[in-house]
């Protein structure tokens, strides 16, 4: 039975934070809750975590309301990280395991194994305050999981790490999976998504404005994305394509959405079949060095959404600093 | 309040371990001991410096025609008739050479040197040398003995044998009645000045553990705030067990520091006795602590439990509703206002009319009823049916006062910048879990 977020909507004075929001995560899965700086998505995990209750509609898990359940069903990372720095990791991570019923002895064992995972064994007697933000983040997270969660929530938990600690922090993401583990989270960094993320449901002004799995969500724009590369491309006066593309955008249905100098890219209609231009290709008698037949990106799934990129310049600075600063 | 324990008892340890095994706490524990034990040590202390030793007066006689030897009836009326009970006031002595006890005086040898002439006209002339001031209670003591004796020496002239001239000076028959002779004789009953500073005492112990306790949690759980760590907080533990802990916690450390503190004060009351015994052979004179009887302890006991949580669950709330710790002081300042009203009226209302219809009303607002409930009974002027309805109010005030600081704190604790109009909190309380 999954989790099932029926029309919620929540008011803080006049902002109207989440308007009828639905989607449903499937257990043991991973789902991806994307948008924009105040999307919602924060809002949105409160809610299913019952921190804030909903101006109205509900979210239940294996068909129990999230009143019922108990604590210890959930794991959540926040997206403002934050711990007792002045105690040890040892005590922190026993201390958020006795709230949620982990003996001090089972939690000291799961600890080591953690901090043995996340190849940092020796954090175990330090200060929380003398680790560097991103290792605090690694720490967090291990917060949330020691009790063994049903359903691990997590807030943008990407931010702030180095591509090393990303790379960990994913595996232990399908180790949690494989284990029959239901993860949430949420994030502006559709690259992650794709590689992560079975289903996905995308928010915008606190509106669900797309939601399903990966799949489906991108056929559901109703055009594909066709990727060519002719022999002459990626050269350095640029490439056949890349001087004259119209005899393939001249096609019914077909665009230029990319114009690489290695490769180009071209969505396709709905209803018109992508190798068309392959055939147009070989009619002119190019030589094609790449083809490929794909669905859009999530990037461009969200940009055809919202109307506009997940991460612009800007948030995406902002992002990262203040990952970096907490 | 469904699962309180065992996450509140968790909460509380953490708090608890926290607290005294911080510097701050050690150090100021040890330094309220430090004045624990030299409060206690100071009357000793101050004996033996000397400053509670008998005035001593040197009398010098020149009027060589007094019909009796003025010293006996001088050191009567200073000290009160021989062999009656009291300390010994003064010390006279005669001395005959006025140069050399005058520089005695100057030197601080003697308190003071009065001498006794004959004027022209026929009365008593006296000179008190002294560094003391003319309106200070030795000096006004040594007036009214030498009219005493300047009384006595105009009857010797008027020719009044001096046989009857005692019975003259004898206390005449003088009887108070009391309009209210019960509460007269519970004041009579007991040390009385002994019931007020107990009871006095009793009050700023109270008064200082809110305060000071109650701001540690208000900080406490603003830093949760702040650091960020309150949303894994809320997540794991449900508001009321976090609050209820925190109280917990903090309120354990807080006794922490008032046991020692107190442990050392009585140590202090036994070894004062013990010094007054080895260097001046007798006890200290009276044994503050009096009037402590082991109702009153128990009593005061629970006042301090639940003065402290309905003060302490306050705190907690104003905490959760400042994002900063510096926002603490101004967020929690209607509580001290409340705190020290009731403060103010028991000091007040103890020291002028302990047994005020005013007081025992304020008794059962259970803002008010940790100082009062024992005030009253160290003043005895509460009935034990009133003190058992008292303290049922003020259970029954902790008890609201967490729930309703709870709500708070659950829709506090996530609320950062502007702080929340009533009307905004309301609302986020009342959907609150």
């Amino acid at each position: 039975m999954s989790l099932v977020v029926e029309s919620i909507s929540k008011r803080f004075g006049p902002v109207l934070a989440l308007d009828a929001a639905s989607f449903t995560a499937e257990p043991g899965r991973i789902f991806g809750l994307l948008g924009a700086n105040g999307a919602g998505k924060t809002t949105c995990m409160r809610i299913v975590l019952d921190i804030l209750r909903a101006d109205s509609g509900s979210v239940t898990w294996q068909g129990r309301t999230n009143w019922d359940l108990p604590r210890h069903t959930w794991g959540y990372l926040p997206e403002e990280r934050g711990l007792y720095t002045k105690m040890r990791v040892i005590d922190v991570l026993r201390f958020f395991a006795s709230l949620y019923g982990v003996p001090p002895a089972r939690a000291t064992v799961l600890v080591e194994e953690w901090l043995e995972r996340f190849r940092v064994p020796d954090y175990r007697d330090r200060k929380v305050e003398e680790l560097s933000k991103g290792n605090q983040q690694k720490i967090q997270f291990i917060a949330a999981i020691l009790h063994d969660p049903d359903v691990l929530i997590m807030d943008e938990p990407f931010t702030g790490l180095d591509p090393v600690n990303v790379g960990l922090l994913k595996e232990a993401f399908l180790a949690m999976r494989d284990a029959g583990k239901t993860l949430i989270f949420s994030t502006h960094q559709m690259e992650t998504v794709e590689e992560l993320c079975e289903s996905i449901a995308i928010l915008d002004g606190g509106r669900v404005v797309v939601s399903g799995t990966v799949r489906d969500v991108k056929r559901a724009m109703g055009r594909r994305v066709v990727r060519l590369a002719l022999e002459g491309d990626g050269t350095a006066d640029g490439g056949v394509l890349a001087a004259d593309a119209g005899w393939v955008t001249e096609l019914p249905g077909v665009r230029l959405a990319q114009r690489g100098l290695a490769t180009s890219e071209f969505s396709v209609a709905h209803g018109t079949d992508p190798a068309r231009i392959l055939d147009a290709a070989m009619a002119r008698g190019a030589r094609v060095t790449h083809f490929e037949i794909a669905d859009p990106s999530l990037e461009e799934v969200f940009i055809e959404h919202v109307g506009r990129r997940a991460v612009d310049e800007r948030e995406h600075h902002l992002a990262g600093t203040a990952g970096a600063d907490r | 309040m469904r699962n309180l324990f065992p996450n509140a008892w968790h909460v509380a340890r953490r708090e608890y371990l926290i607290r005294v095994r911080s510097r701050t706490f050690v150090v100021l524990t040890v330094l309220l001991a430090i004045i624990a034990l030299g409060l206690t040590i100071a009357p000793v202390a101050l004996r033996a410096l000397g400053n509670d030793r008998p005035l001593q007066v040197a009398v010098l006689v020149e009027a060589d025609d007094l019909a009796s030897d003025p010293l006996p009836l001088l050191s009567a009326a200073l000290n009160g008739a021989a062999g009656a009970a009291g300390a010994t006031r003064a010390e006279l002595s005669q001395v005959a050479d006025p140069a050399a006890t005058e520089s005695r005086v100057r030197n601080g040898d003697l308190d003071g040197l009065l001498t006794i002439e004959r004027s022209d006209d026929g009365g008593l002339a006296f000179t008190y040398l002294t560094d003391a001031a003319s309106t200070s209670p030795s000096t006004l003591a040594i007036r009214q003995a030498a009219s005493a004796l300047t009384i006595d020496d105009r009857l010797g002239s008027a020719g009044i044998d001096p046989a009857d001239r005692g019975a003259i000076f004898a206390p005449p028959a003088f009887e108070a009645r009391a309009v209210d002779p019960d509460a007269a004789a519970r004041e009579e009953g007991g040390d009385y000045a002994t019931r007020a500073s107990l009871g006095t005492v009793l009050v700023v112990l109270i008064f200082m553990a809110i305060l000071t306790y109650g701001n540690w949690i208000a900080a406490s759980v603003a830093e949760e705030k702040s650091n960020r760590v309150m949303e894994l907080l809320i997540t794991a533990a449900s508001p009321q067990q976090l609050l209820v802990g925190k109280v917990l916690g903090a309120g354990a450390a807080g006794l922490t520091q008032y046991a020692v503190m107190l442990v050392v004060g009585f140590i202090g009351l036994q070894l004062q006795g013990q010094i007054g015994r080895i260097v001046f052979g007798d006890a200290a004179a009276a044994a503050p602590g009096g009037g402590l009887t082991l109702p009153l302890l128990l009593v005061f006991g629970a006042c301090f439990v639940g003065g402290f949580l309905v003060y302490a669950a306050l705190y907690a709330a104003a905490g959760s509703l400042v994002s900063r710790v510096e926002e603490v002081q101004q967020m929690s300042g209607p509580i001290i206002v409340i705190a020290m009203l009731g403060y103010f009226a028991a000091i007040f209302g103890g020291t002028t009319s302990p047994n005020a219809t005013w007081l025992s009303v304020m008794s059962f607002v259970p803002f008010f009823a940790p100082y009062l409930i024992p005030l009253r009974m160290a003043y005895d002027t509460i009935t034990p049916l009133e003190i058992v309805a008292a303290l049922a109010a003020l259970a029954l005030g902790a008890v609201l006062a967490l729930w309703l600081a709870s709500r708070i704190y659950a829709a506090g604790v996530l609320l950062y910048g502007q702080r929340p109009s009533l009307r905004a909190l309301w609302r986020a309380a009342r959907v609150a879990r």
